[in-house]
């Protein structure tokens, strides 16, 4: 219920500016990225020379509230969290997006721009695509007008459970939710994240990710040292997540192509 | 303003308002007229959508109820939207369920007339997306707005966004069904509810809630009514600056 208060404290992310993207050198990486990796054939051969590898590293901002998108971002190995900003600086994540997904949503649905923003929580590498040409391959063809539309209603699944695990679930069953979606986008069973950050993403103060982290290690659930955290016992932080994580996971399932799903 | 008062009929509804005249004609002789009575369930969680439903004077809750029976409403709809966006967007079936707080009318659409339409890729389809951007901006703000706000702001926010929702008629809500799709505790919604009525906000006796004063009101509630109102003004009129 009411116990989780809010971060008095300003964003700690510090923005950092989006970079040049460079050719791809090897198309199989873009194929990481499982939205990219269900286009069509013919989809695929017009996308290839368009898209452009980026480096996203911890903190880039992908896009900023209210300004218009320039890029449509497909993360491969890193890992974004959509963010809402409060006038007072505090800050909610509402979604996270790894290699099932894509960051500018609002792009293809209209509008250009959102009042949220993305912030690289996991760095790593992804693809990108401008804006225009996505818009244009979601008007003229209508496999990729599909898929993005699935995927779309999956993140609104997402985001209507993340508003309802924010009114009604403690701290350790979001920190487990968290944690599992994190991981599920990951290679591996280890995150590189300061609790601080972590805070900054539930949007709760960093006493309380410290004391939710300490039970899950006493629990023997996962390791915490030096900002890296280890899955110890993924069904064991299953258990304690609340049902969120699996409304989710199974809705990604059912709406992406058997491969997709994470 | 959302509320512009229209002649009874379909474009009461604003998506449908805004349709060009030729998609409307097409989807005109689909469009059935529906009684949207208070608690009605449009759709259950997991139930295979058969109905687009366009609010005219209703307004109808998307709502989760968790395992343990606890819920909460993760956006309203109204005049200005339409409930059964996984129609469109894929899947066909949600999470949630869609509950009807607020009697009124509305229109409905079978499924396959729908998606005919819609894969025209005409004026339908472009509103119902831009709805749908709007829809997700509302949801994120509930998301940001249940970790961070007073319940006396959410309820000044949830009040002042059902007003803009009605057309005609008084806003009446039951303290009960409010405590229900806030997801908040009695006590909790009893005691914000006693600071809006000692301002003079809103009147509330015997569980029963009517806003007095909604300019008040209105700077009770926290930034999300605003940024809400704004972004769904901003993508009605298919307005892209910032």
């Amino acid at each position: 219920m009411h116990t989780l208060t809010s971060a008095p404290t300003p964003p700690r992310i510090v923005a950092q500016p989006a970079q040049p993207g460079v050719p791809l050198s090897d198309h199989s990486d873009a194929k990481a990225n499982q939205l990219l990796a269900a286009l069509p054939p013919a989809e695929w051969l017009r996308w290839v020379p368009q898209l452009e590898a980026v480096e996203l590293p911890l903190g880039r901002v992908l896009h900023e509230s209210g300004v218009a998108m320039t890029h449509v971002y497909f993360p491969t190995t890193a890992i974004v969290s959509l963010l809402y900003v409060m006038e007072d600086g505090a800050s909610a994540e509402i979604a996270v997006v790894g290699r099932e997904g894509l960051v500018g949503v609002s792009l293809f649905m209209g509008g250009e721009s959102t009042p949220s923003r993305a912030v690289v929580q996991s760095a790593g590498q992804g693809v990108r695509l401008r804006a225009a040409a996505l818009k244009q391959e979601f008007n003229n063809s209508s496999p990729v007008l599909h898929l993005l539309l699935r995927y779309t209603q999956a993140l609104i699944t997402q985001m209507a459970q993340t508003a309802v695990c924010n009114r009604h679930h403690t701290l350790d069953q979001q920190l487990c939710r968290w944690l599992l979606l994190s991981l599920d986008r990951l290679q591996g069973h280890e995150l590189v994240m300061t609790q601080e950050l972590i805070a900054n993403m539930l949007g709760v103060r960093r006493e309380g990710v410290t004391e939710a982290a300490l039970k899950l290690q006493k629990a023997g659930l996962i390791r915490y040292a030096r900002g890296h955290i280890t899955a110890l016992d993924r069904p064991g932080l299953e258990a304690r997540s609340c049902e969120c994580y699996a409304v989710v996971k199974k809705e990604y399932a059912r709406l992406l192509p058997r491969r997709l799903a994470v | 303003m959302l509320a512009i008062t229209r002649p009874p009929g379909p474009r009461q509804n604003d998506l449908l308002a805004s349709l060009s005249a030729a998609d409307y004609n097409r989807l005109a002789d689909a469009l059935e007229p529906v009684p949207m009575r208070l608690g009605a369930r449009l759709y259950e969680p997991g139930s295979q959508l058969c109905h687009a439903y366009f609010p005219g004077t209703a307004v109808v809750a998307l709502h989760y109820v968790t395992e343990s029976g606890a819920s909460a409403q993760t956006t309203g709809v109204g005049c200005e939207g339409v409930v059964g966006i996984p129609l469109f967007m894929g899947g066909g079936t949600t999470s949630s369920s869609a509950v009807v707080h607020t009697a009124g009318n509305g229109w409905r659409v079978e499924r396959h007339r729908l998606l005919q339409e819609f894969d025209r890729g005409d004026t339908l389809q472009s509103v119902l997306l831009r709805y749908t951007q709007a829809l997700m901006t509302q949801i994120i703000q509930t998301a940001a707005c249940y970790r961070h706000h007073s319940v006396e702001q959410q309820v000044s926010s949830w009040l002042m966004a059902t007003l803009d929702r009605l057309r005609e008629g008084e806003l009446a809500m039951t303290q009960e069904l409010l405590g229900s799709l806030l997801g908040v505790r009695r006590e909790s919604l009893t005691q914000a509810a006693f600071r809006l009525q000692e301002q003079g906000y809103i009147r509330y006796r015997r569980g029963h809630i009517s806003v007095t004063n909604a300019d008040g009101l209105r700077a009770c509630a926290c930034e999300c009514y605003g940024v809400v109102k704004t972004e769904l003004q901003r993508l009605a009129r298919g307005d892209h600056s910032a």
